[in-house]
C-alpha cells in the first residue's frame, strides 16, 4: 500500500532524511522516501496506518503534514 | 474537527492543489526567506558598521562602554525574531536527537550571542554582533538557495500549471462554461482554435491540427479528425473541435505524467546513499568536533575567547546541505528537462545505471515499427475472398494487431460461425468452422500440428525475404493460403539506431517473427542482431541471458513486454503503449519514438555527471573547510559565508545542466 504525503516546513537535506527516519519508525511502514524538492513523501506499508500516526511522526521532527492521499 | 475529517479535508485540498494550481509552496517559501533577509540586514548593517569601525580601525562611533549593549540589542531580533524558525527547528533537533542543519546554526548563533552577556563579567570577548551577522548571512544564503531551487523545478512547475482552467461544454442546446474539475466523462466540449483542450477525450465532430508539444515534445502539430483521441491541455490550432471527455481529474494523461515525475523525485539514486549516510551522522559529528576544538584551543592557548570563536566557526562552516542537495537538485533539473521533451524518468536509479548499459534490446512491434500492421500480400489456393472470409471470421476473436490487420483487409459484414476457438499465444489461433478444423498461425504452429508446408516453401521464402510476417491459413491440415502482413517502420527508427550504433551499443531486435522476416526488417532499420521466434513469455528470459554479457536496456511497449522491462537493468517503455508496460518502465517515452531512447541516454548520462560533480564539490568543500576552521584560520562570519556559498554553488551547478543539448 502506498500513501502519499505533502509536508510543509522542510528546508534542508537533513530535514528530509530526518522525516524519512521518523516515518520509518511507525510499525508497518516498510519504505519511506521524502523529497525536499517537491515537499512530498511516499510511504509504503503492509499494514493499515492511520493519519494520526503519520502526522505525529512528521511533527516529531518539526514539520507539518498538510496532505494525505491514499 | 476530528482527525479523520481533517485527513479527508486534506485529501481534498491536496487534490485541489494539484488541479487548481494555487500558489505553489516554493513561491511562498522564497517570499518568506526574502522578507527575513531584508529585515535581518536592516539590523545587521549597523552592527557591521559599529563593529568593524571599532575593532578594525579603532574608531568609536558609540562610546565603547555601550557598544556591547548596542550590539546585543541589534542582534537580538536578527537571531531570535527573523531567525526564529531556524532557532526553534535547531533546538528541537538538538533535544530530540533528530539533528539537522539548523541545529548547527542555532547552537553557533546562541553561543555567540551569549558571549555578549558574559562579556559584561569579563569572562569572554563579545561575539554578539557576530551572531547577528552569521544569522543574516545564513538567511541570505537560504533565500538565494530557495531561488535557485525554484528554478531547478521550473519545468515541473510549468507542467503543473499546464492544465486548462475552464471548459465549454454543451448542455442541452446551450454552450456553458464551467471549471475543468466539473467536467464529467461523456460531456461534449467545444474547443475553438487557439484554445486548450480541457481534458482527455475523443473527437466527435470537426477536424483540426493539435499542438501536442507540451506533452510529447513533438514540435509538429498532429492532425486530428472524428474518432481521434486528444490529450487534455494540448492546444487546438485550426478548426473547431467537439470533444467528448473520456478521462477527467486524476485519470488524465497529464495527471499521470505529473504523478510519474513527482514520484521520481522521491526515488533514491545509489550514489546518493553514501551522501545520505554521511548527512545522517554529519551534524552530531560536527557537534563533537566543535566541542573538542573548543577544549583543545582553551587548553593550549588558555584563551577562552579565541576558543569560542574557533568552535563557532566550526559549527557554522560545516554544511550537510550541499551534500544533501547535490543529488535531488540535479535530478529535479534533469527530470524536468526530460519531461519537457516527453522523456519521463520514473526511477532515479536509471540515471546511474544508464552509463553502464552495453546492450539495448528493442521489441519489434510498436517499438521499432508503428504497431499497426497491414495485409500486404496474399497467396491463395482457393478464392482470395474465401481465404479472407475464413481468416477474419477466426481472427475477430483475437486481440492481436495482426488479427486486426486481417479483419481490416477483409472488411466482412457478416462473419462465419466459429466453435471451439482458442488463442495460442505467440503462435496463432484455432477453431472449427462448420465441419472444418481451421488452424491459422505461424510456421511453428503448422509444424506442431504436422501440417505440411512442402509445396509452399518458395512462397514462404519470398514473403519472408520481403520482411512480411507470414500467417498461414489451414483447413483440415491442408494449407489453403498465406497472408503476408507488414508493419511500417517508424520514421525515426533508422536514425536513432544509427546514432546508437555509432555510440557503440550492441543493438538487438527481439520478435516473435521468424528469422528471415526479422532480419529483413533489422537490416532496413540498421539493427545489428536479431533474436527471432521468441514467444512473448520468453522475452524476459532472453534479457536475463544477455545480462551475462553486460547491462541491458529493454525498449518495449506491450503487455507482454512488462516482464522484460522489469528484468532489464533499464526498462524504457513507450508511452504510446499499454499502461502495464508504462508501469514497468524505469523511463517512459511519451512520444513513443526511438530518438527518445537516444535522448534519454544523453540526458541520463549528463544528469549523472552533474550529480557526481555536485557530490564531489560538497565532499571536497567539507573535507577542506572543516579542518581549516578547526585550525582557527577562519573568522566565524567568513565561515558562514563560505557555508552559504557552498550550498548555493551546488544548486546553481545543478541548474547549469540545462546547457546540455539533448
Amino acid at each position: 500500500m502506498k500513501i502519499k504525503l505533502k509536508i510543509e516546513g522542510m528546508h534542508c537535506a537533513s530535514c528530509a532524511s530526518n522525516t524519512e527516519k521518523s516515518l520509518k519508525k511507525i510499525s508497518g511502514i516498510k519504505e519511506a522516501s521524502v523529497s525536499l524538492m517537491t515537499k512530498k513523501g511516499i510511504v509504503e506499508s503492509d499494514a493499515e496506518i492511520n493519519d494520526e500516526e503519520l502526522k505525529k511522526a512528521v511533527a516529531r521532527v518539526g514539520y507539518k503534514l498538510i496532505g494525505i492521499e491514499r | 474537527m476530528k482527525m479523520e475529517e481533517m485527513g479527508r479535508e486534506h485529501e481534498q485540498s491536496m487534490e485541489i492543489n494539484s488541479h487548481h494550481h494555487s500558489e505553489p509552496l516554493e513561491d511562498s517559501e522564497i517570499k518568506s526567506w526574502f522578507k527575513r533577509t531584508v529585515w535581518s540586514w536592516i539590523f545587521t548593517i549597523p552592527i557591521a558598521i559599529f563593529m568593524l569601525s571599532q575593532r578594525l580601525f579603532g574608531i568609536s562611533l558609540i562610546p565603547e562602554n555601550y557598544l556591547v549593549a548596542v550590539l546585543l540589542i541589534l542582534a537580538f531580533p536578527v537571531v531570535f525574531v527573523f531567525g526564529f524558525d531556524t532557532i526553534k527547528g535547531g533546538l528541537r533537533g538538538l533535544f530530540t536527537f533528530y539533528f539537522n542543519m539548523d541545529s548547527l546554526i542555532a547552537l553557533g548563533t546562541i553561543v555567540a550571542y551569549l558571549t555578549g552577556i558574559f562579556s559584561f563579567f569579563g569572562i569572554v570577548d563579545d561575539y554578539s554582533g557576530v551572531a547577528g551577522m552569521i544569522m543574516a548571512f545564513f538567511t541570505t544564503g537560504k533565500y538565494v538557495e530557495s531561488l535557485a531551487r525554484g528554478r531547478a523545478g521550473r519545468e515541473i512547475k510549468k507542467l503543473l500549471e499546464l492544465g486548462a482552467k475552464n471548459a465549454k461544454i454543451i448542455k442541452g442546446k446551450e454552450e456553458i462554461e464551467i471549471p475543468v474539475i466539473e467536467v464529467k466523462v461523456g460531456d461534449v466540449m467545444i474547443v475553438r482554435p487557439g484554445e486548450k483542450i480541457p481534458t482527455d477525450g475523443t473527437i466527435v465532430k470537426g477536424y483540426s491540427s493539435v499542438d501536442e508539444s507540451m506533452i510529447t515534445g513533438e514540435s509538429l502539430p498532429v492532425d486530428k479528425k472524428v474518432g481521434s483521441n486528444v490529450i487534455g491541455s494540448t492546444v487546438n490550432q485550426d478548426g473547431v473541435l467537439y470533444v467528448k471527455a473520456t478521462k477527467v481529474g486524476k485519470d488524465t494523461f497529464l495527471a499521470h505524467i505529473i504523478e510519474l515525475v513527482e514520484e521520481a523525485q522521491g526515488t533514491k539514486i545509489p550514489i546518493q546513499k553514501l551522501a545520505d549516510k554521511i548527512t545522517s551522522i554529519f551534524v552530531p559529528s560536527i557537534l563533537v568536533i566543535s566541542i573538542l576544538t573548543f577544549g583543545a584551543w582553551w587548553f593550549f592557548t588558555n584563551d577562552i575567547s579565541r576558543a569560542v570563536g574557533v568552535s563557532v566557526a566550526v559549527l557554522v562552516i560545516a554544511c550537510p546541505c550541499a551534500l544533501g542537495l547535490a543529488t535531488p537538485t540535479a535530478l529535479m533539473v534533469g527530470s524536468g528537462m526530460g519531461a519537457k521533451r516527453g522523456i519521463l524518468i520514473r526511477k532515479g536509479e536509471a540515471i546511474q545505471t544508464m552509463k553502464e548499459i552495453k546492450i539495448i534490446i528493442f521489441d519489434k512491434t510498436g517499438t521499432i515499427t508503428k504497431g499497426r500492421p497491414e495485409v500486404r500480400k496474399l497467396y491463395s489456393t482457393v478464392k482470395e475472398s474465401y481465404l479472407l472470409e475464413i481468416a477474419s471470421s477466426m481472427e475477430r476473436f483475437s486481440e492481436h494487431s495482426i488479427a486486426k490487420a486481417i479483419i481490416e483487409k477483409a472488411k466482412l459484414k457478416k462473419f462465419r460461425e466459429v466453435k471451439n476457438f482458442r488463442v495460442l499465444r505467440g503462435k496463432g489461433v484455432e477453431g472449427t468452422m462448420g465441419k472444418n478444423r481451421i488452424i491459422i498461425g505461424n510456421k511453428l504452429l503448422m509444424n506442431e500440428n504436422k501440417i505440411s508446408l512442402k509445396d509452399f516453401e518458395d512462397k514462404l521464402d519470398n514473403f519472408e525475404n520481403q520482411g512480411y510476417t507470414v500467417v498461414i491459413v489451414s483447413s483440415d491440415k491442408k494449407v489453403i493460403g498465406i497472408i503476408g502482413v507488414a508493419d511500417n517502420i517508424k520514421e525515426d527508427s533508422a536514425r536513432a539506431m544509427a546514432l546508437l550504433n555509432v555510440k557503440g551499443y550492441r543493438t538487438i531486435m527481439i520478435t516473435g517473427d521468424n528469422e528471415r522476416t526479422a532480419k529483413t526488417i533489422a537490416n532496413e532499420v540498421g539493427i545489428k542482431e536479431v533474436i527471432a521466434n521468441v514467444l512473448p513469455e520468453d522475452k524476459a528470459k532472453k534479457v536475463e541471458e544477455l545480462q551475462k554479457h553486460g547491462m541491458v536496456a529493454f525498449v518495449g511497449d506491450g503487455i507482454n513486454d512488462a516482464p522484460a522491462l522489469k528484468q532489464s537493468n533499464v526498462g524504457i517503455a513507450m508511452g504510446t503503449g499499454t499502461d502495464v508496460a508504462i508501469e514497468s518502465g524505469d523511463i517512459v517515452l511519451v512520444k513513443g519514438s526511438l530518438t527518445g531512447v537516444v535522448q534519454a541516454i544523453i540526458l541520463s548520462k549528463a544528469t549523472f555527471r552533474k550529480i557526481k560533480q555536485n557530490l564531489f564539490w560538497a565532499f571536497a568543500y567539507n573535507t577542506i573547510a572543516i579542518p581549516v576552521a578547526v585550525l582557527g584560520l577562519l573568522h566565524p562570519v567568513i565561515a558562514e559565508i563560505a557555508m552559504a556559498l557552498s550550498s548555493i554553488t551546488v544548486v546553481v551547478n545543478a541548474n547549469l545542466l540545462r546547457r546540455q543539448t539533448i
